[in-house]
């Protein structure tokens, strides 16, 4: 955990309720993306949330400050904290918070995109609209991982340009 | 509320409840909670704020998640916090300062306390409609 704040250049206060929230949100974000923390997740008035996560950071407050860790991150992992510090730059709570709630709607417990934001709505009715929907695209080009189907799917809509660009470098 | 319940309880008109050894301890039990706070909003918020732990939870985050009216929200985490369960701490997020609420001993204990009776009602529930 120490070590994903390092890579995504986050010094926390564990003091400050928004660097705690901020911890939380990323931490999250970056489980849901493939890293492994292990920490469990659940639905709270906060959206998703860790007991564990807070216990942790309040009983290593010291080395969490001071970012200390002798764990390195793999390179699939630094990968996947560059693709997480070129779309959250910067850190805003309110973006990162709306982000987390649609993934753990989306594609954590898998509804479907109307009813997840929805859900976010409600949940985030004090943030505008603008945040909402750059919150939620950002979660999208974060997590989204198109399906087989998709997959297929795109390839067919796709068969008919790469057949005639094959066509016209024949002849 | 509570009192309705116990006397519904009494009656044994919750589940089928037959009496017995375990809906006794239940009523017994019952005398050490703070009947007060036996009401559909402040249980909620109790459980709310207990549920992040070290952390606070903040007035418009209850309010969104709630959906309750300010009045009402107002009032019941006055009650709350008078009582000593919760104690609120003015936070800043986003260049903005808010109010939020966090857990205290007391109230943890108060909620723990709670919680477990509730689970022990519904199970003496459950047992009782399995038997009958």
């Amino acid at each position: 955990m120490v070590a994903c704040l390092k890579a995504i250049n986050l010094k926390p206060k564990i003091d400050e309720f928004e660097d705690r929230l901020l911890i939380q949100k990323a931490v999250y974000l970056l489980q849901l993306k493939g890293i492994k923390t292990n920490f469990s997740y659940h639905l709270y008035v906060r959206g998703p949330y860790s007991k564990e996560l807070t216990d942790e950071i309040y009983d290593n407050r010291n080395k969490v400050e001071r970012l200390e860790t002798s764990l390195k991150l793999s390179n699939t992992e630094a990968k996947m904290i560059g693709e997480f510090n070129e779309l959250f730059f910067g850190l805003k709570p309110g973006i990162l918070e709306v982000a987390a709630t649609y993934s753990l709607f989306a594609f954590d417990q898998k509804q479907d995109a109307i009813t997840a934001l929805k859900n976010v709505k409600r949940m985030k009715s004090f943030y505008s609209e603008a945040q909402i929907a750059v919150g939620i695209s950002k979660a999208k080009e974060f997590l989204f991982r198109p399906s087989e189907k998709e997959i297929s799917e795109l390839k067919e809509e796709l068969r008919p340009w790469q057949e005639a660009s094959a066509e016209s470098m024949r002849g | 509320m509570f009192r309705l319940f116990k006397y519904y309880l009494a009656k044994g008109l919750i589940g089928g409840i037959v009496l017995d050894s375990d809906f006794l301890s239940l009523i017994e039990e019952s005398k050490a909670l703070n009947s007060s706070v036996f009401s559909l909003i402040r249980l909620q918020l109790l459980s709310s704020i207990a549920g992040v732990g070290k952390d606070s939870v903040t007035y418009r985050e209850l309010k969104a998640a709630l959906q309750v009216t300010d009045g009402a929200l107002y009032t019941n985490l006055k009650f709350l916090e008078e009582t000593g369960y919760i104690a609120s701490k003015r936070i800043t997020l986003e260049g903005k300062e808010l109010e939020s609420y966090l857990i205290t001993q007391e109230g943890l204990l108060a909620w723990e306390q709670i919680r477990n009776w509730l689970k022990k009602l519904v199970e003496c529930g459950v047992k009782n409609n399995e038997s009958g």
